[in-house]
């Protein structure tokens, strides 16, 4: 990808060329909560921001936000460099090994994000329980894997994680434990 | 006003505006300039809020002896007209001029005014502009180095803020290619906006660049020196901090506009107190959590800084 390239796609998420992994997800979510819904900001503004402009600048912002994660993710390869500082991920409430996203990792990156379940119930269309569920790990009231892992894919889009990574770690964890 | 004659000035020129009355523009002139002074810098405040003048009730002052009145009526200097204060390095230019309306001054009076605005010998000059968009406003907001607007977290002032920017950029754009001898172009161009498939300003601005390549050049040039440092005044909780954010993106596809958010200050019940004794606040109220806020909001706009706030809330 091109210099010029990248910086329009920072330019989309309103950033400098250059930020971080945590700028752009806070970018991306940021403008996607302002004009996913109406707010003061863009009440006396109706007529310029119908609901079919801002449904194109979310298109807009979604398409660079996930050419950027495809950049950011190709420079640090390593599944660290999605966490918060505090390496949530190792603290697992069994020893989970560091790299391994598990319920409690996906919990802490929702809460350092300030994304709220019942927002993602809301926007994804998601029983808060299940959601509840798969942070806490509660295996035995998750569905059957195919749907587990669609839903596990929207969740992790919409924390701006690899769904990849995720699925695949979370459902290691989940055939382990059905295996016992 | 050339942009070669704000090169050779040291001070520089902030204009506080922002469209809706009740704001605390003035508040906020009043507090900028007492933060400026308090520094140890020259500061010169200008009440141009014409016809509802009050910057010098907020040092205390009851009736200037001194005030533009004498400037336009007398043909007194700027420098005949300051009043002192109680702060060392702040003098004022009231505007009590009750027996002036906006509207009466003249295209002459007014460039007279500009014009010695800009040979105030301070290092920074403070101007406070009245409510609404009226072309007087709209240009004494246009000749400063630093176009700060006030906005409060509510819908009225947020639609007649993003109206004030919106025809001071429209006065800009007009005023610039009037300067290149293409004063007629714009008009022109809007005039016939729906054969053009022009809908707002930004289009029309778009248009005329992608029209025209002088126009493209000059505009780019000028415009990019068009912006703007918002103030979010009387914030009360999180969600209205991150209002400026907010309004930020909007103005930028809006209107192409940049915004430099440089602070908040926090609704607090010190500073009617203060408008009510009739005391400076930055004087008497300096423990307080407006006056932190302003202290900040004054750094930003001396460095040209912006607030960082953090991630994920907004």
């Amino acid at each position: 990808m091109n210099k010029d390239h990248a910086a329009s796609l920072y330019a989309v998420l309103e950033l400098a060329p250059g930020a971080g992994l945590r700028d752009v997800q806070n970018a991306y979510l940021r403008l996607r909560r302002l004009y996913a819904d109406q707010s003061i900001v863009l009440e006396p503004l109706e007529e310029e921001f119908t609901a079919d402009r801002r449904r194109e600048i979310l298109a807009e912002v979604e398409a660079a936000y996930q050419k950027l994660l495809v950049v950011l993710h190709a420079e640090t390869p390593k599944a660290e460099a999605l966490l918060p500082d505090d390496g949530a991920a190792g603290t697992g409430p069994d020893e989970t090994p560091a790299m391994v996203f598990g319920g409690l990792a996906l919990r802490k990156i929702r809460e350092r994000l300030n994304i709220d379940l019942n927002e993602i119930s809301r926007e994804l269309k998601l029983r808060l329980e299940l959601l509840r569920s798969i942070e806490e790990e509660r295996f035995e009231a998750l569905p059957e894997e195919t749907y587990l892992k669609s839903h596990l894919r929207s969740y992790a889009r919409y924390l701006g994680l690899k769904p990849e990574k995720i699925v695949e770690d979370y459902l290691g964890r989940y055939r382990a434990r059905a295996k016992k | 006003m050339s942009p070669t004659a704000k090169v050779q000035r040291e001070g520089e020129i902030w204009a506080v505006g922002g469209g809706k009355g009740g704001t605390g523009k003035t508040f906020l002139t009043s507090s900028l300039g007492s933060f400026l002074a308090k520094k140890g810098r020259k500061v010169v405040l200008v009440d141009m809020d014409i016809g509802g003048a009050n910057l010098h009730s907020f040092f205390g002052i009851d009736r200037p002896q001194r005030s533009l009145t004498s400037f336009f009526e007398k043909g007194s200097s700027l420098q005949d007209i300051l009043v002192r204060t109680d702060l060392d390095n702040l003098t004022l230019i009231t505007g009590d001029i009750h027996s002036i309306a906006s509207d009466t001054i003249t295209f002459s009076q007014k460039l007279k005014l500009f014009r010695q605005i800009l040979k105030i010998n301070a290092q920074n000059v403070l101007i406070d502009l009245g409510a609404g968009s009226h072309l007087n406003t709209l240009d004494a907001f246009l000749i400063a180095d630093k176009m700060v607007v006030v906005l409060v977290p509510e819908v009225i002032a947020i639609e007649n803020m993003y109206h004030f920017i919106k025809n001071a950029l429209f006065r800009k754009v007009k005023a610039v290619l009037k300067e290149y001898g293409f004063k007629e172009i714009v008009q022109h161009v809007w005039d016939r906006r729906q054969e053009f498939g022009i809908r707002n300003l930004k289009e029309l601005i778009d248009h005329l660049k992608g029209s025209f390549s002088f126009i493209g050049t000059i505009l780019d040039n000028e415009l990019s020196r068009f912006r703007v440092a918002l103030i979010l005044n009387m914030v009360r909780n999180k969600q209205d901090i991150f209002l400026g954010t907010a309004v930020k993106s909007v103005l930028l596809k809006y209107l192409g506009v940049g915004i430099e958010y440089v602070g908040y200050v926090e609704y607090n019940d010190a500073v009617w107190r203060s408008v009510r004794e009739r005391k400076p606040f930055m004087l008497n109220y300096t423990a307080t959590a407006g006056a932190a806020n302003i202290a900040a909001v004054g750094d930003n706009l001396l460095k040209g800084g912006e607030i960082v706030l953090p991630g994920g809330l907004g």
